[in-house]
């Protein structure tokens, strides 16, 4: 095997202190936000600040399987092994931020829906995105070959996003317990006030920082393993 | 190498399972959760059996709530009409009412019909909208919560 342009890691591990603080620290500021400084909601009260968890683990979970999704291109058009470690480990960290997603939505359902779970367009085409993703993880264990195994998981990487798009058109598409976009308004500006905006996009921030950290971390990881199984 | 030949069999195994649990929820899930509910209208439209089970789905109509305790500890009695602005359903139901359930908003009831056209529910689920607001001054939301 050729031995293709991985880095040996000499700039992620500096990066990857700054960024875990930075994570922890916008997290701190985020959760202060969320739980002392917005505002209660008039209609929910308190339990709507889950929100502050909620909608940013959902879009984590996108975001990490979109990651996938380039990264497995990234693959099939360079043959870089760099790009398959990207995959997985974007893969494995979507996986628990879906795991996460689902739970917090759950945990929101029960005092405002009434019910833990329903089977309602969203709730089952992110049950969907869940199990594929722990699908796509499961196929990657299949061949022992590292261009076979990279090659058949990018395949999957790449169908699996359609689920996607699907989650989060799904409340427009379909009769839904779920309520329509609250940022992302056709047409309008975001339906929710300045202050509850603010903390949601601290929110986003501080988990996209998260996200960011524990990439880091799980890449660099790979590309040891990658160094020390294939190539010598 | 036979070790690895199970455990790579395993791993197979174990992805075929993935993909058949994916494609049974997709076959018998999401097929009836493209509709999740009926609107009063399409109950209506549709002639839907007595005793047949079935989402229904709308607005709780300004005026028509009543809920009584029934005694037991959080169980309520509660009788409304779901609207869709065209078709109106009576609706009764007894159990954990969601606190949200309230006139104006949004619900989704799962039952059947009696042989009054009364929908005897089942589960009754409140439904929210994407606005959120703080409280007007003075104002008590609408669902409280013990977080101080």
């Amino acid at each position: 095997m050729t031995e293709t342009t991985i880095p040996r890691g000499n700039t992620l591990p500096r990066i990857r202190p700054w960024l875990g603080i930075a994570a922890a620290a916008s997290f701190v500021v985020a959760s202060v936000m969320a739980l002392f400084w917005a505002p209660t909601d008039a209609v929910q009260g308190n339990v709507y600040r889950i929100l502050y968890v909620h909608v940013p683990l959902a879009w984590l979970a996108y975001l990490a399987f979109v990651v996938v999704f380039l990264a497995s291109v990234g693959w099939l058009w360079t043959k870089n092994p760099l790009f398959d470690s990207i995959a997985v480990s974007s893969a494995e960290i979507g996986v628990l931020f879906t795991g996460l997603f689902l739970v917090a939505g759950s945990i929101w359902a029960k005092p405002t829906w009434g019910v833990w779970w329903t089977w309602e367009p969203r709730l089952v085409t992110t049950a969907i995105m869940f199990v594929m993703y722990v699908g796509y993880l499961l196929l990657r264990g299949l061949s022992t070959d590292f261009s076979r195994r990279a090659t058949r998981a990018a395949v999957f990487g790449i169908i699996a996003v359609i689920d996607v798009p699907i989650v989060h058109l799904s409340v427009l598409w379909a009769n839904s317990l779920h309520q329509l976009p609250t940022v992302l308004r056709a047409g309008g500006s975001p339906a929710l006030d300045s202050s509850m905006l603010l903390t949601l996009m601290v929110s986003l921030g501080a988990y996209t920082l998260i996200y960011a950290y524990f990439m880091t971390a799980r890449v660099s990881l790979e590309l040891a393993r990658h160094r020390r199984l294939w190539t010598t | 190498m036979l070790e690895r030949i199970g455990a790579r069999r395993v791993l197979l195994i174990a992805a075929l399972a993935v993909a058949v649990l994916v494609g049974t929820i997709a076959a018998t899930n999401l097929a009836s959760s493209t509709v999740y509910y009926m609107t009063p209208s399409e109950v209506y439209a549709k002639t839907v059996q007595m005793g047949q089970t079935i989402r229904l789905g709308g607005l709780v109509e300004q005026g028509s709530l009543t809920s009584r305790p029934t005694g037991r500890p959080g169980e309520n009695e509660v009788e409304f009409i779901i609207t869709d602005g065209n078709a109106k359903v009576r609706v009764l139901a007894r159990g954990a009412i969601p606190g949200l359930l309230r006139e104006g908003a949004g619900a989704v009831v799962e039952g059947s019909f009696a042989a009054d056209a009364t929908f005897i529910a089942t589960q009754v689920i409140a439904k929210h909208d994407e606005v959120y607001t703080a409280p007007t001054a003075g104002a008590t939301p609408a669902h409280r919560t013990g977080f101080p």
